[in-house]
């Protein structure tokens, strides 16, 4: 029996939660029973008992009592369990320990617990110490929101016997505790009565029955919507007033706002412009009030997305009357009506935009701080697609009450962050994703329109229907006066063609920005962002297949040893944890460029550019210093050669270096093998091509690196015996060799009629004549810049000594 | 000239440019353009085009002769009544600017300050403002009815009296155009130079994309001009190598690379390399047999692939209006462009090869032997020994106390002079 194991009552009492979430909920009822009648239990005890507070307040002590004394109930409970499930039950007896625990089922577990500690404290009436556990306890409550789990029900029950408790305390009794403890019990007080009173139903309920409370009542509990009771207008008006006198003030209770606000919302159906006014002023609070939390919470988002559906709605309906616009002046007195302009429009100040970039920003806050690896991620991904719903939504509103000449003014700044929001959300996709995205989007949208760019139908190139949707976007935010539209919108756009492999237009687009002059100045985000496309970039040109250029590209980025922050994938583990703000800087995970990847394309490009120079360098002739020597991937190539036993490569680098250094000892096939056994480049849309590109990459730059290896061996080699050794037709041997020759890489000639290369002997030399020829070379340099000096020009003094001294050092 | 056979027709179809530059030229400079496409399509394709173009000139006979449809419709008529009472109305305004202007004692008071002569003009002559306007609109009037010698020459007029720099340009404009359609090549460059002075020292231009296709309008009329005078293709290298004439052509025109190889390669330019790298570089958006020809020999050392290239390239130099020059007077770029690429591609190949087949080289290259020893003996190889058989070129790198002492043997002598200067 594993349960006698279970040293604390708490802790045996976890694992029948345990089963308890795991099983029917006939069985919850009976544990809650069971909870109930221990509950009642200790309330005798502590009556019978003349301890005194602190002998009570001891922790453990009071713990391994209370095993002891619930010993007997517990038994009674399991045992009456078994009669009606005996099957169930005693399977879960078996595996009740070795459960994994989900984070639903932890969170629980811990509520649990507290609710245990508090109604031991009430019990005893210790007040300090259970309103410390209440805190925990609604902190736990907040988190378990988010996390779209609703109010437990056992902390309904919870509140509802506390309340109870409460009530009957009178007040001599309250006179007599002590100034904090005082304190404490009106908190406590204060916080229960409001939750009573917000979730007065299901108290309602569990106060008639407790047997039968059951866990439906969450879903009650939320529609806490009074019929509307046909309150004055004055009324209404009145009320909003008071919570906007009171917005933003401390000790001010959001929940109490929000709640009197919905109510209201009832009461302002019918009129329009008061239904605009207090979905303006609840909106905004129900974002205000989880502003001290790491995330909304998923009923609180969920809420404020249909209330800017309905108000959307309302807006609409109403266009011709009442327009929301930011740039709309206050009317001094709240409920009055503002002034109509010529065509009979009346401006109202506020801003739909505002509140749909808000939602989306909450959005993505809490998929930064979901565990993406977890399903609830992919649940809250979903949500996406209905932001994008509301983007459009609004983009439409937008233009409906924008004229298309002003949307460079200031009028257009909202739409254009619509538009930006809405570019956003789309750059980072493929365009089978993008056409989706748009499909959805539109499907509650039906007969209408945009200006800017139309909606997709099916006759449509996807291909093309993309580009024109990105290249619409963007030249409305390019309009913009705020250059951050415009730098943004450049990014998004060279980020979408280079990861749609159409480098050529993300390249001049890059270079036409002239970005990368400025970039450092920018804000953290915009870096982050200018670092992904630019990434991007590099990665769209390697499977172009221009290795150099995407060497370049990628040069930078990949040798950082911030490669993370600066694609704003997450922060170094040495350093400090991160702060919110970094937190929050951070690319949610679905929108990730793969490291891996990164490293394995910088690191392929590398070697394919760098081994061939690397034989060339170490045989002595003199190398132009064209490329920039990539000194990190020659120091991981060295190292790895240095290695006395290497093993059978297990990460992409292993493999990768492992491959570098079988195509400087000539395997070319062999390294080509290493390269394709790397399974990431299956992460590429076009992997087989890629391998294949790979393929001939390795062919032409195997046989140079052969031929730069090999010539101080041979006399002469034979054209046929090369192609047979690379797998490469004649002609292609011919027009590599030819291409060395010319850019004098070998000096050698070839014999057109033994179909053979003739390497030349003459310029072998030692160490002595290098030397010779680069003292020569520095003379002459000098000679020139003294020559300069004498004609007047700008050479100063100074360098020039030093640069006689370096020679002379030599 | 001979006719084409279908497929060297393909071929010029394929890689014909006309529809790409006609965006960026005037109506009038089209005009040669068409009706040099007699050779690839047929007549009345080509008149059909030519209407349309021209329907919208004032050319009104010439219009008439070209319309299909014989029967001359209403509105064309009384647009064309129109336009000659306004023509006559201005040619009496500006009769008298003209008559007073050719006067000999006007011409004496005439000075180099714009401001100074308007204020004479002015007081003494009564000339105003509206008066040089005239000249300016007459002017057009006669460029449209295809009296260029006379919008010329309005023009001109109009320019030395009007201080306006906006319409000074446009006139500058029409004036090349004029000359170019007069042949009178030499005034059209030295037009073509004021233009280029206007545009690219013009500080006013503010809006940068104007003055891209200022430029690009620049690159595509002095197309005219420097493919018919004897120096012109050197000209045209140098402006079109210059930097920022350069970056207009890779940003909005790249077929233009076309002609810059033609004539990097008959004029022999030393710029060949930066021509390998700019063809190099926009080989993604844009290529043809002239470009190929470039890439497959420097980039690809395709020498099979370049000679086929070269092949195409005769077709489209019998083809292209620019390059199917046939003025006696000058030597003929078609014929210079071949041989000069003929033999590019044999001193690649001879950098290349020590022993060389010449049968094997003359049927890649497309020649007879004899032809191929003749461009041989004519590149003046050396150390290289020609039989009938084979070409044998001694490749050998200078040795390396050869290469020192190549070094250094001026520098005794340079230092001494500069001790000298020193003591002066």
């Amino acid at each position: 029996m594993s349960r006698f194991f279970a040293s604390g009552y708490s802790d045996s009492d976890l694992s029948s939660s345990d089963e308890e979430l795991l099983s029917t909920s006939e069985e919850e009822l009976i544990n809650s029973s069971a909870d109930e009648q221990e509950a009642e239990q200790d309330n005798d005890e502590s009556s019978d008992s003349v301890f005194a507070t602190e002998e009570e307040s001891d922790d453990s002590s009071d713990d391994d009592y209370g095993a002891r004394a619930r010993g007997p109930s517990y038994f009674l409970k399991s045992s009456f369990a078994k009669n009606n499930y005996s099957d169930e039950d005693s399977e879960s007896e078996g595996e009740g320990k070795k459960v994994v625990k989900s984070s639903k089922d932890k969170l629980l577990d811990e509520m649990r617990s507290l609710v245990d500690k508090i109604e031991i404290r009430r019990d005893v009436k210790e007040w300090i110490g259970l309103l410390a556990e209440f805190d925990k306890l609604n902190k736990l409550l907040t988190k378990a929101r988010q996390q779209n789990l609703g109010i437990p029900r056992l902390y309904i029950s919870m509140i509802a016997e506390l309340d109870s408790t409460i009530s009957e305390i009178g007040n001599e009794e309250i006179k007599a505790l002590k100034a904090d403890s005082s304190r404490a019990f009106n908190t406590t007080k204060q916080r229960t009565r409001r939750f009573v009173k917000e979730h007065a139903a299901a108290i309602e309920q569990y106060r008639a029955n407790p047997e039968t409370f059951e866990k439906e009542l969450d879903e009650q509990s939320e529609e806490n919507t009074p019929k509307p009771s046909k309150a004055l207008i004055d009324e209404l008006i009145t009320s909003l007033r008071t919570i906007q006198e009171t917005r933003g003030k401390k000790n001010v209770d959001r929940d109490e706002q929000i709640a009197t606000l919905e109510e209201l919302v009832q009461d302002a159906k019918g009129n329009d412009f008061h239904s605009i006014l207090v979905y303006l002023m609840l909106i905004p609070l129900r974002f205000e009030s989880s502003s001290l939390v790491q995330s909304m919470p998923i009923d609180q988002w969920t809420k404020a997305k249909n209330e800017i559906i309905a108000l959307l709605k309302i807006l609409e309906k109403v266009r011709n009357e009442y327009v929301v616009t930011e740039l709309a002046t206050a009317t001094d007195e709240l409920g009055q009506e503002p002034e109509a302009d010529k065509n009979g429009v009346k401006h109202i100040l506020g801003s739909v935009t505002a509140l749909v970039e808000r939602l989306d920003d909450e959005l993505t806050k809490s998929l930064q701080s979901t565990d993406p690896h977890a399903t609830e991620y992919v649940d809250r991904l979903k949500d996406q697609s209905t932001v994008y719903q509301l983007l459009l939504a609004n983009q439409l509103y937008l233009e409906s009450i924008i004229e298309p000449a002003a949307y460079s003014q200031k009028e257009g700044e909202q739409l254009a962050r619509v538009v930006l929001k809405r570019l956003e959300n789309l750059y980072y996709k493929p365009t089978k994703l993008i056409i989706i995205s748009e499909k959805v989007g539109w499907s509650k949208l039906t007969n209408k329109q945009s200006l800017i760019y139309p909606k997709f139908e099916e006759s449509d190139d996807e291909l093309e229907y993309c580009n024109g949707l990105i290249n619409h976007l963007s030249s409305l935010l390019y309009k913009q006066t705020n250059s951050i539209f415009r730098k943004k919108a450049m990014l998004c756009q060279i980020y979408y063609y280079s990861f749609n492999d159409q480098y050529y237009k993300a390249r001049d687009m890059f270079l036409m920005s002239h970005l990368q002059s400025t970039i450092h100045t920018s804000d953290i985000p915009l870096q982050v962002l200018f670092n992904r496309a630019l990434v991007q970039l590099g990665l769209c040109a390697f499977r172009a297949g221009l290795l150099t250029e995407s060497q370049q590209i990628l040069q930078e980025i990949c040798t950082s040893q911030k490669q993370k922050e600066l694609l704003g994938q997450g922060s170094n583990q040495r350093q400090q944890p991160a702060s919110q703000i970094d937190k929050q800087r951070l690319v949610p995970f679905h929108m990730h460029i793969n490291l891996e990847l990164l490293d394995c394309v910088y690191l392929t490009a590398s070697l394919l550019l760098e081994i061939p120079q690397i034989i060339q360098q170490s045989s002595g002739r003199k190398v132009s210093n064209k490329l920039q020597a990539t000194k990190s991937f020659r120091r991981t190539l060295d190292y790895y050669n240095r290695q006395v036993f290497i093993g059978p490569p297990e990460s992409t680098k292993d493999y990768i270096m492992r491959a570098a250094s079988s195509l400087q000892a000539g395997k070319w096939e062999q390294a080509i093998n290493f390269i394709s056994s790397i399974n990431i480049w299956s992460l590429f849309n076009n992997a087989t091509g890629i391998k294949e590109m790979l393929y001939e990459k390795f062919q032409t730059e195997g046989l140079r690196s052969y031929i730069f290896a090999n010539i101080f061996f041979y006399e002469k080699l034979s054209v046929k015996q090369l192609a047979s050794l690379f797998k490469l037709p004649e002609a292609k041997v011919l027009a590599v060799v030819s291409k060395m020759i010319y850019n004098d890489e070998i000096s050698a000639s070839l014999d057109q009629f033994n179909q053979s290369i003739d390497l030349s002997k003459d310029y072998e030399f030692s160490k002595l004549h290098e030397l010779a020829l680069s003292l020569a070379d520095r003379c002459q340099q000098l000679a020139e810049r003294n020559e300069r000096l004498a004609s007047g020009g700008h050479q100063s003094q100074s360098s020039n000594v030093k640069d006689q001294k370096k020679i002379y050092s030599k | 000239m001979a006719q084409l056979t279908p497929a060297e027709i393909e071929v010029a179809k394929k890689f014909d440019l006309t529809s790409k530059i006609i965006p960026f030229l005037d109506r009038h400079l089209i005009y040669p353009l068409i009706e040099n496409l007699d050779l690839t399509y047929d007549e009345k394709t080509i008149k059909e085009l030519s209407y349309n173009l021209l329907r919208d000139t004032y050319m009104n006979k010439f219009i008439n002769d070209l319309n299909p449809d014989k029967e001359i419709s209403q509105d064309v008529l009384t647009k064309q009544k129109e336009i000659e009472a306004k023509s006559e109305v201005l040619e009496a305004e500006t009769k008298e600017t003209l008559n007073l202007l050719s006067k000999k004692e006007v011409q004496e008071q005439l000075k180099s300050d714009k401001n100074h002569n308007r204020r004479y003009l002015e007081s003494q002559h009564g000339i105003t403002e509206d008066k040089i306007h005239a000249l300016y609109e007459y002017g057009q009037i006669q460029y449209n009815k295809g009296d260029y010698v006379m919008a010329s020459d309005l023009l001109a007029n109009f320019r030395i009296l009007s201080t306006n720099n906006e319409l000074n340009v446009s006139s500058t404009w029409g004036r090349l155009a004029c000359e170019i359609l007069l042949l009178e090549w030499n005034n059209a460059l030295e037009e073509l130079s004021k233009l280029r002075e206007l545009i690219d020292s013009r500080t006013s231009f503010n809006d940068p994309l104007l003055q891209l296709y200022n430029r690009t309008w620049v690159i595509h009329w002095s197309l005219f001009p420097y493919f018919k005078t004897a120096n012109g293709l050197e000209t045209l290298c140098d402006l079109f190598f210059s930097s920022s004439y350069l970056s207009t052509i890779q940003a909005s025109c790249p077929w233009v690379l076309r002609y810059l190889v033609v004539a990097v390669i008959s004029n022999n330019s030393k710029k060949l390399k930066d021509l390998v790298r700019v063809t190099a570089q926009e080989s993604y958006q844009y290529a043809d047999p002239f470009t190929n020809l470039i890439k497959a020999l420097y980039l690809d050392f395709d020498f099979a692939q370049a000679s086929q290239h070269l092949n195409d390239c005769e077709v489209i130099l019998k083809t292209d209006f620019f390059l199917n020059n046939e003025d006696e007077n000058l030597p003929l770029i078609s014929k210079k462009f071949i041989t000069n690429a003929k033999k590019l591609i044999i001193q690649v190949y001879v950098k290349c090869y020590g022993r060389i087949s010449l049968e094997a080289l003359s049927e890649t290259l497309n020649l007879t032997k004899q032809e191929l020893k003749d461009l041989i003996a004519s590149l003046d190889l050396k150390n290289a020994t020609l039989d009938d058989e084979k070409l044998i070129i001694n490749h050998t790198s200078t040795k390396i106390y050869q290469q020192v002492s190549d070094k250094v043997k001026s520098l005794g002598y340079k230092s001494n002079q500069l001790l000298e200067n020193f003591a002066k």
